[in-house]
């Protein structure tokens, strides 16, 4: 039983573990550094790939973007490997008191996290490689054999999340500060990840939908209300939207400085750049009205808390991009700031999306509010879990 | 004399075809010119769209430097802006002969086009591709093991994480765990494995609705059913029925393309035997039927084979069959042709010589080498007067020198071919006139003939290779004199 395996306990663990990691390792460890760089280059690797379907379309195993998502496996999975064989097998390992144990393995909670995360990676790329044999090579974000990719990639977001907060809940001061920056760099694009696998359905022609609106509430309280909760920052939930509003801007602004060429036809675009994402969405707006009025119903019971928190969410958000997705349908938009005028190559010039014509995902009026019904009742649950689960969050330990 | 259910409808076959214009023939032939450079280009499409079309491309000039491919859609938006063409690479043993593997990445009515660089300057030639997956790649059984051990792995890792993670993932460095904390991991393991169940049981949804959705595009493009019915005994009516209703949306009758001179070309081959066959081309009707009376016949059952050019100049055949009785008419005048001979089953093996019935033969040029499937070959055939002197008196006929219909014992492969190849002639002109107005060769190939005045040679060559082996029977034909005379020859395929 991997629970009878005794634990050596560090004398200075034993006396007084947070004191301990505030004093002595003020440095963030190798693992979570390695951690990091791999969260980032599945990021920059992600979103560079995605560009390069939309511009270049033909895609090889050594496509740069492909190197940097494998790059992300590589190095979370061995590092993470490492750590879960040297707490395991090294019996005076510092991280053997503060591991958990699984299938006779001990490591970090968050390793083995990785570790499945890197599991899934490698299963998705034979999958992936018979799905376009069987039925063609797939240009969509959503297919079985990607979704299981995303889920891999988000497992290795997660598992860093996890081993920065198992620092974090026994860390305190300059230590502390340092790892709460991290925690909101993770959260960050963990939220951007979800946000991203679901673009497909949050595009500018859909935002006079209330299904933008069920597809947004489904993704965006969650990761909101987990950071609040988990980070104690009074301004959790802005600075993580922050971060992600001027990581998407990065892409926005600086993709289309790379020359490109579609290299698969038939071609229904012009392209002669990398092709950038759409113009965030507007989330700061609710984040910082999230902020706001979480501080003022703290104390209230978790679900009046978290219906309030969606409604302040749902309304706030509507309220800003409901006009803004017109404004992104104007020529005003079309310009290198918005990027409004930059359209995949495969994209015809009937579709509504270069048309800059709005589509409607419910027939009715009626229809559209039941649909805003549940999109607040959606919000509203994941919020609720969004702080169960941070309060989770800040109870991890190892 | 055997007895038919008349009145109204004599019927019909009803089985889908799997393939589209020709049947079970998907792979495109043409020969024509790309500016002063005279190719012959091979493309074998791809199994499954979006997927990889391997191209070959002989050129009879020995000095191009360069050959390019590029797709492009046939018609309409995507067929004006070609992405970065591909380069072709030369054969190591013959530098006359060019092969590059290209990504088609839609379905439907496509354009290959062909670039040429070479001393006599630059040349383009577009080659029409009818672009659909053929059929849904099963998963290889090994695979199959490899991803399910892969994902047992994942179910009960995540399990075994989650489980682990509620244990100890709380507790304080060295903490043991309490007996509370074991039972809640249990509790949560069971609940996680229920969620796994659920999420695998959603995914393999996902999956079925997926590949669903990918067969019913596999079947929109396969053959639609020629619904043949005989009306006041001479009468053969012909509706296009498709088992996906969105097809006739797609394919409005109303807006088919005339394919050399006709909407429709129909062949009538009497089965089994391939003793006779008719090539007719009815007239539309006002309720988006085909429709023609029909010449003399004899009884039996008929395989039914009708080409049509939908707007976008993706070739479609219609197939079915019908039993039919004795019919009294007579042959319409002007391109309906006919030919009755021995069956097919009587002569296995090459035939080479054909006697036509006016006097005169062809003679098929076939190199004693057994013929091989999937072997891209140019078919020649010289017709002869009487006396084995070169035919001088032939005529085009609906614009070309030569058609030639090739089919399988079996019915499973009927191809129409022309000189220009295998694709449909409306479709070719389509391709044509995208091209860039100084490409020297706008109308190429040995093609539409603008006038009965241009004296045609009395040799025509076809670029075709046979899909599966098998045994064939080759229809070809011909006009000299005034006379639509066929020519009929059969192959053995390895």
């Amino acid at each position: 039983m991997a629970d009878a395996i005794p634990i050596p306990v560090p004398s200075r663990v034993q006396a007084s573990p947070v004191d301990r990691i505030s004093a002595e390792a003020i440095s963030i460890p190798w693992y979570i550094w390695s951690c990091l760089v791999a969260v980032l280059s599945s990021v920059v690797g992600g979103a560079w790939d995605i560009s390069w379907h939309e511009s270049v379309g033909r895609d090889t195993f050594w496509t740069p973007a492909h190197m940097l998502i494998y790059l992300c496996g590589v190095l979370s999975g061995i590092s993470c490997g490492y750590l879960i064989l040297s707490t395991t097998f090294r019996k005076d390992s510092p991280l053997r008191a503060s591991s958990i144990s699984m299938w006779s393995f001990r490591g970090p909670m968050g390793a083995f996290i990785c570790a499945w995360g890197g599991v899934a990676m490698i299963t998705s790329a034979p999958f992936d490689n018979w799905w376009h044999e069987a039925y063609g090579l797939d240009v969509k974000i959503l297919s079985p054999p990607h979704v299981l990719l995303a889920l891999g990639m988000l497992a290795i977001r997660f598992g860093t999340l996890v081993m920065v907060l198992s620092e974090l809940n026994r860390a305190h001061g300059a230590y502390r500060a340092k790892l709460e920056r991290l925690l909101f760099f993770v959260f960050t694009f963990l939220m951007g990840m979800t946000l991203g696998i679901a673009q497909e359905y949050t595009g500018r022609v859909l935002m006079h939908g209330a299904s933008f609106y069920v597809v947004v509430m489904l993704i965006a309280p969650i990761w909101l209300a987990a950071v609040a909760t988990a980070s104690k920052h009074p301004w959790a939930a802005t600075i993580m939207t922050a971060m992600y509003t001027a990581v998407h801007f990065a892409f926005t602004w600086l993709l289309p400085l790379v020359p490109a060429e579609p290299k698969l036809g038939p071609v229904y675009q012009k392209i002669t750049h990398l092709v950038p994402p759409d113009f965030p969405l507007l989330l700061i707006v609710p984040a910082i009205v999230f902020d706001l009025t979480r501080r003022a119903t703290a104390n209230w019971n978790r679900w009046a808390q978290a219906v309030t928190l969606a409604a302040a969410f749902l309304a706030s958000f509507a309220a800003v991009q409901w006009p803004f997705a017109d404004f992104l349908m104007s020529p005003a938009a079309r310009n290198w700031f918005f990027a409004a005028d930059n359209y995949p190559y495969f994209v015809p010039p009937a579709s509504p999306w270069v048309r800059n014509v709005f589509v409607p995902t419910e027939p009715t009026l009626t229809a559209f509010w039941v649909r805003m019904a549940t999109a607040l009742l959606v919000g509203a649950l994941m919020t609720l879990i969004g702080l169960a689960w941070g309060d989770w969050m800040r109870r991890i330990r190892r | 004399m055997r007895r038919f259910s008349l009145p109204a409808t004599f019927l019909f076959l009803l089985a889908v075809v799997p393939a589209h214009a020709h049947v079970g023939s998907p792979d495109v032939f043409c020969e024509g010119n790309a500016g002063p450079y005279h190719l012959f280009v091979t493309i074998r499409v791809p199994q499954v769209i979006p997927g990889v079309a391997e191209i070959q491309v002989h050129t009879e000039s020995p000095d191009i430097r360069t050959v390019q491919v590029v797709p492009l859609r046939l018609t309409g938006p995507g067929s004006n802006f070609p992405p970065t063409p591909d380069l072709a690479t030369s054969s190591k043993d013959d530098p006359q002969f060019f092969t590059a593997s290209l990504w088609l990445m839609e379905w439907g009515a496509l354009q290959v086009r062909i670039l040429v660089d070479g001393p006599q300057g630059k040349g383009e030639l577009s080659v029409p591709v009818p672009s659909f997956a053929q059929r849904t790649m099963p998963m290889q059984k090994s695979l199959g093991a490899l991803l399910l051990v892969l994902m047992l792995v994942l179910s009960v890792g995540v399990i075994s994480i989650v489980g682990a993670c509620v244990r100890e993932g709380n507790l304080e460095p060295s903490e043991i765990p309490a007996p509370r904390n074991k039972r809640a991991a249990k509790w949560v393991m069971a609940a996680s494995a229920v969620a796994v169940l659920a999420i695998l049981y959603l995914a393999r949804a996902w999956w079925g609705l997926e590949a669903q959705n990918f067969q019913r595009r596999v079947d929109f493009y396969k053959s639609p059913v020629a619904q043949a019915t005989l009306v006041n005994g001479n009468r053969l009516v012909i509706r296009a029925k498709h088992e996906n209703p969105r097809w006739y949306d797609y394919v409005k009758m109303e807006e088919l393309l005339p394919d050399h001179d006709h909407l429709m070309h129909l062949f009538l081959i009497r089965s089994p035997g391939l003793d006779s066959m008719w090539h007719l081309h009815p007239d539309r009707m006002a309720d988006g039927t085909f429709a023609e009376d029909l010449p003399a016949m004899p009884e039996g059952r008929y395989e039914i084979f009708a080409d049509i050019v939908d707007k976008r100049g993706y070739p479609w055949t219609l197939v079915g069959s019908i039993d039919m009785p004795q019919i009294n008419g007579k042959l319409t005048p002007g391109d309906d042709s006919s030919w009755s001979g021995a069956p097919l089953s009587a002569s296995p093996g090459n035939s080479t010589i054909s006697q036509l019935s006016g006097g005169g033969r062809i003679v098929w040029q076939c190199a004693s080498a057994p013929l091989k499937a999937n072997v891209p070959l140019e078919f020649k055939f010289s017709v002869q007067e009487e006396h084995g002197n070169p035919a001088q008196d032939m005529q085009p006929y609906m614009g070309m020198a030569g058609h030639a219909e090739f089919v399988r014992s079996d019915f499973s492969v009927f191809a129409h071919l022309h000189p220009a190849g295998s694709v449909s002639m409306a479709a070719l002109e389509l391709a044509q006139t995208g091209l860039p107005a100084s490409s020297p060769m706008q109308a190429p190939m040995p093609m539409p003939m603008p006038a009965a005045t241009v004296p045609i040679s009395p040799e025509v060559r076809f670029p075709y290779g046979f899909p599966q082996p098998g045994d064939y029977r080759i229809f070809l034909q011909i006009k000299h004199s005034g006379r639509i005379d066929t020519g009929v020859f059969d192959a053995r395929v390895q």
